[in-house]
């Protein structure tokens, strides 16, 4: 959100978002951890064509490369990173 | 005391604290620089790290760190009297609690937000990582026996609590249904699931449980805990946006409304503190060193709040000088519903006895009391006031717990899945979580319950602390702000955990206790004995790491005063 957003936003602003932190945010985070768990599984069925070892029929692997190709350095970042028990946690 | 008294100096102390203390940390010590990139925008995924707005954080990180222990801590620890629990809440929050928030948020920013796992094997040792884990396993272990605890003294003490908690159920259910299949609008939804969920509270009232289903079964332990469990084995199992989710986000409704109108209420009524400022160095649950100390959480400083800190919002700051106002400032507001309870337990009951009468049902009750009492002033029945507090009860501790229940599962699925497949199970991880929590909720004191889940909790602070620390002294920083609040809580919860986990053995060695009582004694006991040894070879490896990093630094200043 841009600086001059935040101004006309307000008080009342400031307020709607500490209610939506409250009461929402938990509920976005966690959607979007399902739908990336989502997308894990979708990069894994394309991996053959990254790798360039044909595990599901080339033809269909390329048409779901280009929606591939986007996430992958964040996906890399993700299965990459070092994960203990307190990440279930928050 | 005036009660707005108490509550205009915990508004003094967190202007200094906030204003002064902290400002001069977070930029001087800390040296917090809004032009550095932040985890959240270096690393952006949009799933875990995501630049957010510090309000959205700020609501997001009070909701996760205000549960019941805020509350139910200054209850208990009124038995020494109102004046040491007041000035353990404030002194505690000022001189630590905000700086452990605060501090797990940056150390965490600054390196890369990597969690508390991470952070101990590089700061620290290895093997620190892995006896933190194991830790932090008992610690949530005991968690859920505090907590169902609290939700089955107040479902016995308060026959209206059952029926308001099944209609929030009922409405929270339905919040998920409606938003994630049926696509209705967000407002719709909310309008529709809270009036659900308040029918319920004023049904509650009206339809107390004895009368439902006879004084026998309304009174019955085992009845309670096996509801509570249930709904904590649901929300563990099924996805989290069917079950979990939706009923948080119905029940934050009430939980806000009640805090805000009960804030309202003690300012129209400010009664004066009727129960003693000071009874005794003594009392049944302990000495006020270091027992109160526990007793007294999350209102003055908690480790629940370094995970939270750590492995939630570090990732969502967009800016570093955020963190003064999520970490630190959220404790702030923390500390005042801690004297918002503080206030419920002195001023509601005109003599000791009354008030020790209904500390013995549990403190769910007085809660229930007090927000009646004060929902009263703004024009609230009686009947419906308790039925409204018995509800935000068990609200703030059954969130956690379903949290930690959840939690458990995932943890038992990965520490034991090498054991046997029959472990990678979701349902035979809950289960076991569940069964566990389940025998300390019936066979446990639930005070000496609290005290070793206060001492785990305080515990996991001063190791949160001890990484500060280490991170401080890495940098070359200066320290002293951290290590010296690390000591006296290492000291002090080490402390409160050997003696109550002496006092509940030496009854089983002596065969003081039998039956349930006994298994409960011994089970609490070994679990305090094992965070003891846990916390000792952390504190060890620590105190190693922090010697090396003081060597490095004397060694540093040498070669420069060579130069």
């Amino acid at each position: 959100m841009s600086e001059e957003k935040k101004k006309k936003g307000g008080f009342f602003g400031a307020v709607k978002e500490f209610v939506y932190g409250v009461a929402a945010h938990d509920s976005a985070r966690f959607a979007l951890k399902s739908r990336a768990s989502m997308e894990h599984l979708f990069i894994l069925i394309t991996m053959g064509d990254m790798l360039g070892v044909p595990i599901l029929p080339p033809y269909y692997s390329l048409r779901l490369l280009p929606y591939v190709v986007p996430q992958i350095s964040t996906w890399k970042r993700r299965m990459l990173k070092e994960k203990d028990l307190t990440d279930g946690l928050a | 005391m005036n009660s707005v008294v108490v509550l205009i100096l915990g508004l003094v102390v967190a202007f200094i604290g906030y204003r002064f203390y902290a400002k001069h940390i977070d930029a001087k010590v800390i040296k917090a620089d809004p032009k550095r990139a932040t985890p959240a925008k270096m690393y952006m995924d949009g799933v875990e790290f995501m630049p957010t707005s510090k309000n959205i954080l700020f609501g997001y990180q009070f909701k996760s760190i205000a549960g019941a222990a805020p509350i139910i801590g200054p209850i208990i620890a009124i038995q020494w009297g109102w004046l040491p629990a007041l000035i353990w809440i404030l002194a505690g929050t000022f001189f630590i609690g905000w700086v452990q928030d605060y501090s797990s948020s940056m150390v965490a920013m600054r390196n890369d937000g990597a969690s508390f796992g991470g952070l101990s094997h590089k700061l620290i040792s290895p093997k620190a990582r892995i006896i933190l884990l194991a830790f932090i396993y008992f610690y949530l272990l005991l968690i859920a026996g505090a907590f169902g605890n609290v939700v089955v003294s107040t479902t016995i003490a308060l026959k209206a609590a059952p029926m308001a908690w099944l209609l929030l159920t009922i409405g929270g259910i339905l919040a998920g249904q409606m938003i994630y299949r049926w696509r209705k609008d967000i407002i719709l939804t909310t309008i529709v699931c809270v009036i659900i969920a308040m029918a319920g509270i004023w049904l509650g009232s009206k339809a107390p449980s004895d009368s439902i289903i006879g004084t026998d079964l309304a009174n019955s332990r085992w009845l309670w805990a096996i509801a509570a469990f249930v709904f904590c084995y649901f929300a563990a199992v099924l996805p989290i946006w069917r079950f979990a989710l939706p009923i948080n986000y119905v029940a934050s409704y009430i939980v806000f409304l009640g805090l805000f109108f009960g804030i309202i209420g003690i300012f129209i009524l400010h009664p004066d503190f009727t129960l003693p400022a000071y009874t005794g160095f003594s009392i049944k649950i302990g000495p006020i060193w270091p027992i109160m100390f526990v007793t007294i959480a999350c209102g003055a400083i908690s480790g629940w709040h370094s995970i939270v800190s750590s492995s939630g919002t570090a990732r969502q700051l967009e800016n570093e000088l955020d963190a003064r106002p999520v970490g630190g400032g959220v404790m702030f507001v923390e500390m005042m519903l801690a004297l918002f309870a503080l206030v419920i337990a002195g001023t509601i009951y005109a003599s000791s006895a009354e008030y020790g009468a209904a500390i013995a049902k549990g403190p769910g009750g007085i809660f229930a009391a007090g927000v009646s009492k004060f929902l009263g002033a703004i024009g609230m029945p009686a009947d419906l006031g308790r039925s409204y507090g018995s509800v935000m009860m068990i609200v703030l501790a059954i969130t956690i717990m379903q949290l930690v229940i959840r939690f458990m599962r995932v943890a038992t699925s990965e520490l034991l899945s090498d054991i046997s497949p029959v472990f990678r199970n979701p349902h035979v991880g809950t289960f076991i979580a569940c069964i566990l929590g389940m025998v300390l909720v019936l066979t446990g004191w639930w005070q000496y319950l609290w005290v070793l889940f206060g001492g785990a909790n305080q515990l996991m602070a001063s190791l949160a602390l001890l990484l500060v620390t280490a991170w401080l002294m890495s940098e070359g920083r200066p320290s002293a702000w951290a290590f010296w609040p690390m000591i006296f809580m290492f000291i002090t919860t080490i402390a409160a955990l050997l003696y109550t986990s002496y006092s509940l053995l030496q009854k089983v060695i002596t065969g003081a206790v039998k039956g349930e009582a006994l298994i409960g004694n011994t089970l609490m006991g070994l679990v305090g004995f094992f965070l003891v040894i846990a916390a000792l070879i952390l504190g060890s490896e620590g105190m190693k790491a922090l010697k090396r990093y003081r060597t490095a630094i004397k060694t540093q200043a040498a070669a420069a005063a060579k130069a």
